[in-house]
């Protein structure tokens, strides 16, 4: 008898390792099952997933929050939609995605940015968002914008929702207790020269100050070395037809030799473990060491570190990037939406319709903006922050923008030969012009993926 | 013809045995399986599948959405890859560098303690197995606010209290970086060893000890000719598996050092990573898995042939 209960036993349990598979093909509830079109009365019902950076500022501290509210806010507009939120983390996200595509789990929804975005499309994983697009161009702010969503062969794969320029920022406290805070530019749009950043930079450290860090331990902001490293010397990361990448050029050779003349004179400081979230907090709470600089920036990230600052008595002051012919070229953040090529034409409709909704609605789309800090890329949208004269300041800096390269193919690839670039320089396994070569063959190569 | 198969003599043999088995006995081996089979199931579908998939994969070129078959290029790549190189080496020297400390120090810890009293012992138990349980996140965090070169810890216990005038970049400098990655990897590796340490000390036949000790023998001699042979399965267990788990060595590397700095601290695991999921290359990163897979079985086989004579059940 106790036999037969062990065996019977045993069966349940291994009976009930397929409960879950069983799930998927039991019959639905009949309030679950999908509503078949029958006309115009009723609506298709229809399951959606947006996964989300978490770009959104967080409602009371809560990441996936705000995204949340949108989702229901959604919902409760449009029957038989239903929106479920993931929300991912920058340091494990992009991973999570690469995961799921290559499982065939992707998301039908991602609110990202066009470096990764536009991969995905080049890959053939994304479905095409070119009627969107054509709709939006008669709006849009710039054709810079539009170059961010387009792969190298014009097809549109990302919907613009907001765009701000990354810049960078100097310790306003440590410059005034220094006496030098008039050689910083405080007119128009704050532009300097090479010149004038490196003569500040050494008084700051004569005063007593770090100098700005040069941080390669990873891709974590790794925009932030790149733009400011090549306006120093007038270089440019990629050649302008986006062909080939340029750092081995006479210019980009000379942005690494300064870099690393800079780190042994003491005026920049390297850290090859650190990346720019390590080097903005160090910017902004300062503990034994205060860095009068940090070479990433922007509203958003001025929004997010404020805290920190008004806590450690600091305040953060915005310029551009300095330049050699003091007029940059600056990199930019375009934040937008991607819709994952489900096969499921409802599933794809219902996507277009919810993103349409997020960047294009008058009220919800606005409110996103501002949710983002950034400026919208859409004409009709206006001012959203009321005459603030500082974020007037970052949107006046649209002027500048330059190429944008990173919806080239491999940009993803590309990346870990850029911090490897330089912490072999940093590290001296390389000399400048060896780093400046080695990031350029290792690169080009990814160019062709 | 009826298909037959050719059994060979030991399949005969055992055969043979099983038809010679009661019935009831049958039965019971029956129940054996059905028990094993859940954890069976989930063993192959998450285990022996993936298995098999990273190896067949690691024939193909494949990235993002290109498959196709390319034999052993990638293999072939292999020696030609410098980073490949560089992470076998810190692979290895994390595994030379780590494994004997974590041992002899898990070992010394256990034997101080283990005749404590519950409390005690308890008590660092719970200590050293804290970092294990604690997560690697967060015991990074930790440790990057410790190894911080600005703001840290460490720096300004250096500068302030030993002279040192410049700040270290424990993470970012070649000469450190794997050095640190090993202190932690130590610290977060000691804990279940010595669980097991302790546990087995207590199993020891006390009798055999007394009678040691009564015949004359010093400390020494009753550590080396009752304990140790005693808790050899145990370090056989703790040697092989701490290798198996340092020859993984990820989380840390990631979380630290990114692999950096320039590849000074990538071990094989990061490299599959960096392989897989920056550059999309999934064919390469399986060729580089199924090398790790041989290196860790090539090292587990020393280690069984080495502790393994000893070993007494």
């Amino acid at each position: 008898m106790k036999k037969l209960l062990a065996l019977v036993l045993a069966l349940v349990l291994c009976l009930s390792l397929f409960a879950g598979c069983s799930a998927d093909v039991a019959p639905a509830p009949e309030s679950e099952k999908p509503v078949v079109d029958a006309g115009d009365d009723a609506a298709e019902a229809v399951e959606i997933t947006w996964w989300a950076f978490p770009t959104f500022a967080p409602v009371d501290g809560e990441a996936g929050k705000y995204e949340q509210s949108l989702a229901d806010q959604y919902m409760a507009e449009n029957e038989g939609v239903t929106v479920k939120v993931e929300m991912l983390d920058f340091a494990n996200g992009p991973d999570k995605i690469v995961t799921a595509v290559q499982g065939g789990t992707a998301p039908d929804v991602l609110f990202d940015a066009p470096g990764r975005i536009i991969d995905y499309g080049m890959s053939g994983y994304l479905a095409p968002l070119d009627d969107m697009i054509e709709a939006l161009k008669p709006d849009v702010t710039s054709d810079a914008i539009l170059s961010a969503c387009a792969d190298v062969d014009g097809n549109y794969w990302m919907y613009p929702s907001s765009s701000a320029p990354f810049i960078m920022a100097v310790n306003k406290t440590a410059l005034e207790t220094a006496g030098l805070f008039d050689q910083v530019p405080q007119d128009g749009s704050r532009t300097w020269t090479t010149e004038e950043f490196v003569a500040l930079s050494k008084d700051m450290v004569k005063a007593g100050f770090n100098g700005m860090e040069v941080y390669a331990g990873g891709p974590g902001g790794d925009q932030g070395t790149r733009a400011s490293m090549a306006n120093l010397t007038g270089a440019t990361i990629t050649t302008p037809d986006l062909s080939s990448y340029n750092m081995s050029s006479e210019e980009g050779k000379a942005a690494f030799n300064m870099v690393m003349d800079g780190v042994n004179e003491g005026w920049l400081t390297g850290n090859t473990a650190g990346q720019a979230g390590d080097a903005l907090e160090h910017f902004a709470t300062p503990g034994g060491a205060t860095f009068w600089a940090v070479n990433l920036w922007n509203a958003n990230v001025g929004a997010a570190r404020a805290g920190e600052l008004e806590a450690a008595g600091q305040e953060a002051f915005a310029v551009c990037l300095p330049s050699k012919s003091g007029t940059p070229d600056l990199e930019y953040l375009v934040n937008g939406f991607a819709i994952f090529d489900t096969e499921d034409e409802a599933r794809i409709a219902a996507s277009k319709d919810f993103v349409s909704w997020l960047c294009d609605d008058e009220v919800v789309g606005k409110a996103n903006v501002v949710a983002t800090n950034c400026f919208p890329v859409r004409t009709s949208f206006g001012d959203l922050y009321g005459g603030d004269e500082e974020m007037a300041f970052y949107a006046s800096l649209s002027e500048f923008y330059g190429t944008y390269y990173n919806t080239v193919p491999g940009f993803a690839a590309m990346r870990p030969f850029w911090w490897g670039s330089l912490q072999a320089m940093l590290t001296e396994d390389m000399t400048p012009d060896e780093a400046a070569q080695y990031f350029d063959d290792m690169s080009n190569p990814t160019l062709v993926k | 013809m009826a298909n037959t198969v050719k059994l060979s003599r030991k399949d005969k043999k055992a055969k043979e045995g099983y038809n010679k088995l009661s019935p009831q006995h049958r039965k019971e081996t029956l129940v054996s399986y059905l028990f094993l089979a859940p954890a069976l199931v989930f063993f192959v579908i998450f285990v022996i599948v993936p298995i098999f998939n990273g190896v067949f994969t690691s024939f193909f070129h494949y990235e993002r959405s290109t498959f196709e078959f390319s034999g052993l290029d990638n293999y072939i790549r292999l020696f030609g890859d410098p980073i490949f190189y560089k992470s076998l080496l810190n692979t290895i020297v994390l595994v030379i560098a780590s494994v004997p400390i974590i041992v002899l120090f898990s070992l010394f810890v256990s034997a101080v303690i283990y005749q404590k009293n519950s409390f005690v012992r308890s008590a660092f138990r719970g200590i050293f197995y804290l970092p294990v349980v604690t997560g690697s996140v967060a015991v990074t965090v930790v440790w990057r606010w410790i190894f911080d070169p600005y703001n840290g810890v460490l720096n300004y216990v250096l500068q302030t209290y030993f002279g040192v005038e410049d700040s270290i970049q424990w993470l970012g400098d070649k000469r450190y970086a794997l050095v640190a990655i090993i202190i932690i990897l130590i610290t977060t590796s000691v804990g279940q060893p010595i669980i097991l340490y302790i546990a087995s000390l207590g199993n020891l036949d006390t009798s055999h000890i007394e009678a040691a000790e009564i015949d004359g023998a010093s400390s020494w001699q009753v550590f080396k000719h009752i304990k140790w042979p005693g808790i050899m399965p145990t370090t056989l267990y703790v040697v092989v598996i701490t290798t198996i788990n340092t020859f993984q060595c990820f989380a840390l590397v990631k979380l630290l050092t990114n692999g950096g700095p320039n590849y000074s601290t990538s071990t094989l695991m990061y490299q599959v990573y960096e392989t897989a999921f920056k550059n999309q290359d999934f064919g390469y990163a399986n060729a580089i898995g199924v090398i790790l897979a041989l290196v860790i079985g090539l090292f587990s086989w020393i280690q069984f042939k080495f502790f393994g004579n000893d070993v007494d059940y």
